[in-house]
Order: structure tokens, then C-alpha cells, then sequence
């Protein structure tokens, strides 16, 4: 079963879990892991192009631990000493090394919920908020692109007879850009008045709007819904361990590793994971 | 059951001091017709259709009374009225509310407030019996403007209305996405009994299926009866709407005397020619022949393409795929075609504004890159957009025709205007608005502002869409006009009817490139679907007779 055709309130709280718990656990352990799944989720979604930009991220967490290391002098194992006498130490450079891998650890997330996460399910979403609210938002999608649209009809049509704005000399494009824009401006009220008709026409006012979403949430949303939650306890079981954070100032401390710990870590991974394994165990039947 | 009854109406728009858009209507609309409602722009057809749905009615004066299924209209409320009269509008664009189709689908039922099984019933009918399944997840920038208006249709069906009202729905729509919308539309009419109210320039695909044909002239109901009757009522008047009846109607008018069994359709029309040569002999069977078209022999062609290729992105596909042709001065280009098959691109690329890859553009014998900044634009080409409101910035047309003059004072400028204005025939709209002239008039306006760059060489994009018969002719004698003046016209369109009366040449465009190029005469004769109404009907008969001129001179030739 695909992730994305699961209820958009599951990826809504999927992904605040996966975002809070990447921002909060500091333990190099589950920052690893974090970043492991992440690459591996986006570049199962997106591909080549996903590989290239992770490898450029990695590049900026170095550059970021380095940039943190020269300006921040906490802790006690001193690597080297730079040229105005400041100590580089090891906590610090680990602790920007983790802070740089959660920071694009999110960002490779968000890629991710970009791709899944399309307007259908934020305006699905906000519906719940407000039928009103998410009605203004789909008509919002539709306007704006259709603005930009109509600028670019506008601006090739003028191209045919010279009043492009990149034709003429410069006092020339700028009347030539000012005439667009304005006309644009004239063209959207014209515009914004025949949907209201049309609107109208089909009964916008009257009293008891509801909001019509193609969404079902079935038992198969509920079953994960379940397992999610059960992972998510155990998780919290971690955090209340103090198995997800570690010292870092003045020396790096950290709880020892259990086999408690490792049933966590693999809860962990299971819980990251669940996107594509639920896409994976569904493919062997398409083999 | 009768469904609208309009007695003795009169309505008039505040602040105009001449006579009233509408004056004595009286009509009665029947459960279940198909009415379709005909006249000159400006006649009073879309404020009749407004006047039938409350939230649409426009501002001014109303007298006289309209009964909804009985009782006044004003008396069915809101709820009611939505989900009973169903209204679709001119343009597709800005009917649709939403940025996707199912929700689009799914609008006014919201509004009616259903609950979510019941919308999604609703909304799963109708996708399927409009054969929306396919894009029905789809963002609506993505379709085509026959599916965006097949859209509004939908959504506005969803609501299961009585009564159906459409305003010009086919204006904005090629011919084959025209023919299928009109084609649902009477699908809903036969197997829902959804009374239709409808207003077309088109009358060849709705005449025949018309209850009633209510022609409008100057705010006032000419004519209301069948379509045979009104045909015999417009030929006797030598009605200025006779030129919008469908061809084979022309052509009968012009050959018959009796009124009373004329044919509606090509089919119709073809059987008529039957029996009337059962028992004539066929003195003149053929049009006189043209030269077949030598491209060759043209010495100093205006435009010259070779070969060009071209496409949007790198990766895109080709759109010209090697197009070469020449076209003569003063000489009126037709090229015709399907949908998306490269066309307007063809038309950007001869001007600039799409840059090929590979191939010459030839103006006046001299390369495209050698002209000069902004020299190709002034005084040699210019090029009329497909919506032709994409010229105007300005708030009256006088102040966009200034936009482009040239002249070194004031007196020349006006002297510019006023004689293109004259040209044009848009010498009483000049201090309007734009926005609020008819599709034929903004046309014509913008066909003002483009001859104001003084070019030799004039590129339309699809010019007679949306245009009225009436228009059409108006303006094929503008483009006589500037032919007469030497100015060389390329012109790229669906309209076959169009290209086949008055056209010089007319090319066949399709995959990329220019398949055939011919005079009119040789070119649709050969053809036997691509080709005009006139020749359909009379092809079996007849050789080389194309327009409905043509036939009806063959036709009293062997009279």
C-alpha cells in the first residue's frame, strides 16, 4: 500500500512525530538514524536528483561543524589551537557535527513531505479547521497560477508588436512593464467578479456549506494508525530513559547502551521506515 | 408543463438614454425543449438568458412579468433556483472556482449542503457519464478548454437542474471540442428531458435539433418558431441572420422557392440534391478547374520558411518538425489544423518570438537575425494574438490605438487613428472600454492596434473564433482590404468555411508540418472530411464546388 494514499491526517502526524523527534534527540545513535532513512526515503521518492542534493547537504553539516567548532570553545578535549590562541575542541566540533546532520536531516524530510503532501490534502486539512478556510485556500491554487498565466498570454501577445517588456530601450519597458501590470490588475478584478457569478450560480451563500473531501479513513488507516501510536510509546519510553539525549558540555556523557537501548534503536528505525517499507512490502506482488 | 413563461418584459439598463436592451418579450419555454435563441451581437440574447436566473440579473429596470414553473421567478429562492437552473457561461477560464476537478464536481453540492456519501454518489455519476474518469484527480490549469468547459457542464449538472441555460458555451472552444460539447449538451436534453435554453454563434451543429429557434433583433423578438419556419421567415426578410442559417439551408434558399420541407443537415442537404436532379439532366457537373498551386514559381516571396524545427525545452518534444513554405505579397495564407499540432508556434517562430533550433525564416529574402532590434516590428511584421484582449492595457480603446502611433504631432496621430478606426469599423467604440465590447468588436480593435505598427507582412492567430456570421464577413472584407493594399496576410485557423471563401491559398498543417498547400478550390475538393459543409452535400454531384455560393450557381446552371 502506498503512503501517500493513506489519510492525510496519518502523513499529518507521521511527520510531526518524524520532525519533532529528528529537532529533539541529540544521541549520535538516532541522528544517524535519522539521516540514514531520510536518505534512503528520498531518494526512493525522488531519485537521482535526490542523491545529488543530499550529497550537497552532507557538504554543508562539514562546513557547518567546522564553522561551529572555530567559534564555539566549550569542552575539555582540545584538538588544536588556532591562530588568535583559541582552543578547537572535540565536544564541540561532535556537537556542530550533530547539530548540522539534524538540521539537514529536516530539510531532506521536508523534500520528502513535499512530494507527498499535495494541495488536495492541505486544503483536506484545513477543511477540518474550517470548511470556509480551506474553500478560500483551493480557490487561492486556482487563482494565483491562473494570474501568472494570464501575465505570460499578455506579455507574448504584446512580444508580436513590439511592447514586450524586454523590447525597446529602457524608459520603453519600464511603460511597457507598467502597462502590463496594470491591466493585470484590471484583468484579475474582471475575472474575480465572473466567478463570484459563477459562484452564485451554484448556490455559494447559502447557509450550511459542507466540504465534500475524496478521503475515506478506512480500517486499514486505523490498523496503522494503531502501530504507529505503539511505536511512538515505546519512543517515549526512550525519552523518559534519557536514551535520546546525551551531554555534550563540558565532556560528552551518555547513558550506556542496554539491550533496552537496542530494542529502541530498532523501534526507532521501524517507525522511520514505515513509509517505504509499507510501499516495499506492497511491490512484491508486482514482481 | 411549461417551465419559463415571459410576459410582455421590457428591460433597461440604468444611465442609457437609447432604447431599451429588451422590449416586449414574450415567450414560453415548455418542459423539456431545446431552444436555442439567435441574433447579431448586441441584440439582447445574453440579457434575456440573464433576466432567467436571479442572482445573474443585471442592474436597470424590469417590467413585465417571468414565471418559473408557474409562479414568479423571484419567488423561488436562492436554494431553490441553484439547484434547478443550471447557467453555464462564454468564458471556460473563469467559470471554474477550484484548482481541481473533483472538487469543482463537487462545489455546488457543498453549497446545497449534502453529506459526504451523498456528494460522493453525485459526483461518481457524473464523472462517469461525462467521461471525466480519466482526469478526475487532475488540477484544472491541466485540461484543454473543450474539458474545462465540459467541466462547468458537470458541476453544474451535479446539482440535477430542470432547466439548462448556456450563454455562447462553445465561443472560446475549437470546432471538434465545439461539436462535442453541443453533442452532450443534446445528449442531456434527449435522455435527462433537461430543458435547454441556448444562445450560438454555431448554428450549424444546434439548428436541426432545435424545438424552437427565437431569433432577437435590436432587443426584440423577430421570429419564434421551428427551425425550418424561421429559416423560410429569415430568407423571405433577406434577414442579416441568414447568413449564420447552416450551409445546406443556404444553399437550398438559394436554389428553391417552396419553404417548407428545407434540408437541416449535410445528410438532409445531399438527399435534397437527389431528387432534385432525379429528373433533370446534369447539363454542368463541374466548377471550373484551377491551376494546381506551383510554390515554385513564386519569384519574391514575402515570408520564406525552410526547414524549421523547434521546441520549448530541451528535452521537450518537437513541435515544427521541418516546415518550409513561401508565401507571395499581398496574398491571403491560410494554414488550417487540429489542436496542439504546432500552429501558433509556427506563427511565434516566423515573428521571433519562438526562437528554433534549426531551419531559416525569411523576410522579404532577408534572414530573421539580420534585421535589427525592434526593425522587424516596425513597418514589416506584426502578429494578432489568439485572445485578442491580450493586447489592451489601456482603459479606452483611443488610448491603446496611441499607444502605437508613430506620427511626430498630434494631428498626424489623430489622423492615423481616425483612419484606421474607419477601416476597422470601430470608430463608435474608441472611447469605451476595452474589456466591455463584444468578442467581434475586441477583434476588430485589436486588429486596429496591430495595422497602427504600419506592417507588410500580418499574422493571425485564430482570428474569426468567437466571431458571429455577420462578423465573419465584416472582416474578411478588412482583410480584402489590406490584401488590395499589398500587405501580405498569414493566417493560421480552424475555420474551414472561413479559409475556403476567402482565402488564396490554404496550407494543411499536421504533426509538425505543412503537409500540402493549394487554392482553396483544389485543396478541399480533394479532400473528402476536411472540407467544407457545401462540398460534403454536393461532392457526389458536383466537382470542385465548395462554397455554398458555388452550389447554389452550379444548381441554377442546370436549372
Amino acid at each position: 500500500m502506498r503512503f501517500d494514499n493513506y489519510h492525510p491526517a496519518i502523513e499529518l502526524l507521521y511527520f510531526t512525530a518524524v520532525f519533532l523527534m529528528t529537532i529533539y534527540f541529540d544521541h549520535p545513535i538516532y541522528v544517524l538514524i535519522s539521516f540514514v532513512t531520510a536518505v534512503i526515503y528520498s531518494v526512493y521518492l525522488r531519485g537521482k536528483k535526490a542523491a545529488v542534493c543530499d550529497l550537497l547537504l552532507l557538504a554543508a553539516m562539514a562546513a557547518y561543524a567546522i564553522y561551529y567548532a572555530s567559534y564555539h570553545h566549550f569542552g575539555v578535549t582540545g584538538l588544536k589551537t588556532n591562530f588568535i590562541g583559541n582552543q578547537i575542541t572535540l565536544e564541540a566540533f561532535a556537537y556542530g557535527m550533530v547539530t548540522g546532520c539534524r538540521l539537514i536531516t529536516v530539510l531532506m524530510w521536508g523534500s520528502c513531505l513535499y512530494v507527498l503532501v499535495t494541495t488536495d490534502k492541505i486544503v483536506f486539512l484545513l477543511g477540518r479547521i474550517s470548511p470556509k478556510l480551506s474553500l478560500y485556500v483551493s480557490i487561492l491554487f486556482r487563482s494565483v497560477p491562473q494570474i501568472i498565466q494570464q501575465a505570460k498570454k499578455i506579455e507574448t501577445a504584446r512580444e508580436g508588436i513590439y511592447k514586450g517588456i524586454r523590447q525597446g530601450n529602457a524608459f520603453e519597458r519600464l511603460s511597457h512593464t507598467a502597462g502590463v501590470l496594470s491591466i493585470l490588475i484590471t484583468w484579475t478584478i474582471e475575472d474575480a467578479m465572473e466567478k463570484a457569478a459563477a459562484m452564485k450560480c451554484r448556490g455559494y451563500s447559502l447557509k450550511g456549506r459542507s466540504a465534500f473531501a475524496i478521503y475515506r479513513f478506512d480500517n486499514r488507516d486505523r490498523s496503522l494508525v494503531v502501530a504507529m501510536a505503539a511505536m511512538l510509546t515505546i519512543l517515549f519510553m526512550a525519552v523518559m530513559f534519557e536514551q535520546t539525549t546525551i551531554y555534550y558540555d563540558p565532556v560528552i556523557v551518555m547513558n550506556p547502551v542496554t539491550p533496552l537501548s537496542v530494542v529502541f534503536y530498532i523501534c526507532y528505525v521501524g517507525f522511520l521506515c514505515l513509509p517505504v517499507g509499507l510501499e516495499q512490502c506492497n511491490c512484491k506482488y508486482y514482481s | 408543463m411549461v417551465h419559463f413563461k415571459i410576459q410582455d418584459v421590457t428591460f433597461a439598463y440604468p444611465d442609457t438614454t437609447d432604447r431599451p436592451a429588451l422590449e416586449h418579450i414574450n415567450l414560453e419555454i415548455r418542459q423539456g425543449e431545446y431552444v436555442t435563441v439567435c441574433g447579431a451581437s448586441g441584440s439582447g440574447k445574453t440579457t434575456l438568458l440573464r433576466l432567467l436566473k436571479s442572482v445573474l440579473t443585471p442592474h436597470g429596470t424590469l417590467s413585465g412579468e417571468i414565471l418559473f414553473c408557474g409562479r414568479p421567478l423571484q419567488e423561488a429562492d436562492l436554494r431553490e433556483q441553484s439547484s434547478k437552473i443550471g447557467y453555464v457561461m462564454q468564458n471556460p477560464d473563469s467559470q471554474i472556482v477550484t484548482d481541481k476537478v473533483w472538487h469543482e464536481l463537487a462545489f455546488g453540492l457543498e453549497s446545497l449542503g449534502y453529506d459526504q456519501k451523498t456528494i460522493r454518489l453525485r459526483v461518481a455519476e457524473m464523472a462517469s457519464y461525462f467521461g471525466i474518469e480519466h482526469w478526475f484527480y487532475k488540477n484544472v490549469s491541466e485540461l484543454s478548454g473543450g474539458q474545462k468547459q465540459l467541466l462547468n457542464l458537470a458541476s453544474v449538472m451535479a446539482m440535477q437542474p430542470e432547466v439548462l441555460i448556456l450563454d455562447e458555451p462553445t465561443s472560446q472552444l475549437d470546432p471538434i471540442a465545439a461539436a462535442d460539447f453541443l453533442n452532450t449538451v443534446k445528449k442531456i436534453n434527449r435522455e435527462l428531458r433537461t430543458t435547454v435554453i441556448i444562445t450560438e454563434h454555431r448554428l450549424e451543429d444546434i439548428f436541426y435539433a432545435s424545438d424552437q429557434v427565437v431569433v432577437m433583433e435590436k432587443g426584440k423578438i423577430a421570429a419564434v418558431d421551428t427551425p425550418r419556419a424561421v429559416g423560410a421567415f429569415l430568407k423571405e426578410g433577406n434577414h442579416e441572420m441568414l447568413a449564420a442559417l447552416p450551409t445546406p439551408l443556404l444553399v437550398y434558399y438559394g436554389v428553391e422557392e417552396q419553404k417548407n420541407s428545407a434540408p437541416l443537415t449535410v445528410r438532409e442537404g445531399a438527399e435534397w440534391l437527389d431528387t432534385f436532379f432525379a429528373d433533370r439532366t446534369l447539363k454542368v457537373s463541374a466548377y471550373e478547374a484551377e491551376a494546381p498551386y506551383e510554390e515554385d514559381e513564386i519569384k519574391d516571396p514575402a515570408v520564406e520558411v525552410k526547414e524549421l524545427y523547434m521546441r520549448y525545452e530541451k528535452n521537450a518534444p518537437d513541435i515544427l518538425k521541418g516546415v518550409s513554405f513561401r508565401v507571395e505579397k499581398g496574398t491571403l495564407f491560410a494554414i488550417v489544423g487540429g489542436n496542439g499540432t504546432g500552429k501558433s508556434t509556427l506563427l511565434k517562430s516566423i515573428c521571433g518570438i519562438c526562437r528554433p533550433y534549426s531551419g531559416k525564416v525569411k523576410i522579404f529574402g532577408k534572414r530573421m537575425e539580420k534585421y535589427c532590434k525592434g526593425e522587424l516590428f516596425s513597418g514589416n511584421l506584426a502578429m494578432l494574438p489568439q485572445d485578442p484582449l491580450s493586447l489592451f492595457v489601456k482603459k479606452t480603446v483611443r488610448e491603446d490605438l496611441e499607444e502605437m502611433t508613430t506620427g511626430k504631432n498630434k494631428k498626424d496621430r489623430e489622423d492615423e487613428i481616425t483612419r484606421i478606426a474607419k477601416l476597422c469599423q470601430i470608430t463608435e467604440l474608441l472611447e469605451k472600454h476595452p474589456y466591455d465590447s463584444s468578442g467581434g468588436e475586441q477583434q476588430r480593435a485589436a486588429l486596429a492596434k496591430v495595422l497602427l505598427t504600419q506592417p507588410k507582412i500580418l499574422l493571425l492567430d485564430e482570428p474569426t473564433k468567437g466571431m458571429d456570421a455577420i462578423f465573419k464577413k465584416q472582416f474578411a472584407d478588412i482583410l480584402k482590404e489590406l490584401n488590395n493594399q499589398g500587405i501580405t496576410i498569414i493566417l493560421v485557423s480552424h475555420d474551414v468555411e472561413f479559409c475556403a471563401k476567402y482565402a488564396d491559398t490554404v496550407s494543411m498543417f499536421f504533426d509538425g508540418t505543412i503537409l500540402t498547400t493549394n487554392t482553396p478550390r483544389n485543396f478541399f475538393s480533394k479532400n473528402s472530411f476536411y472540407t467544407t459543409a457545401a462540398n460534403r452535400m454536393s461532392r457526389h454531384i458536383f466537382e470542385n464546388a465548395v462554397t455554398d455560393g458555388e452550389v447554389i450557381e452550379l444548381c441554377q446552371k442546370n436549372l
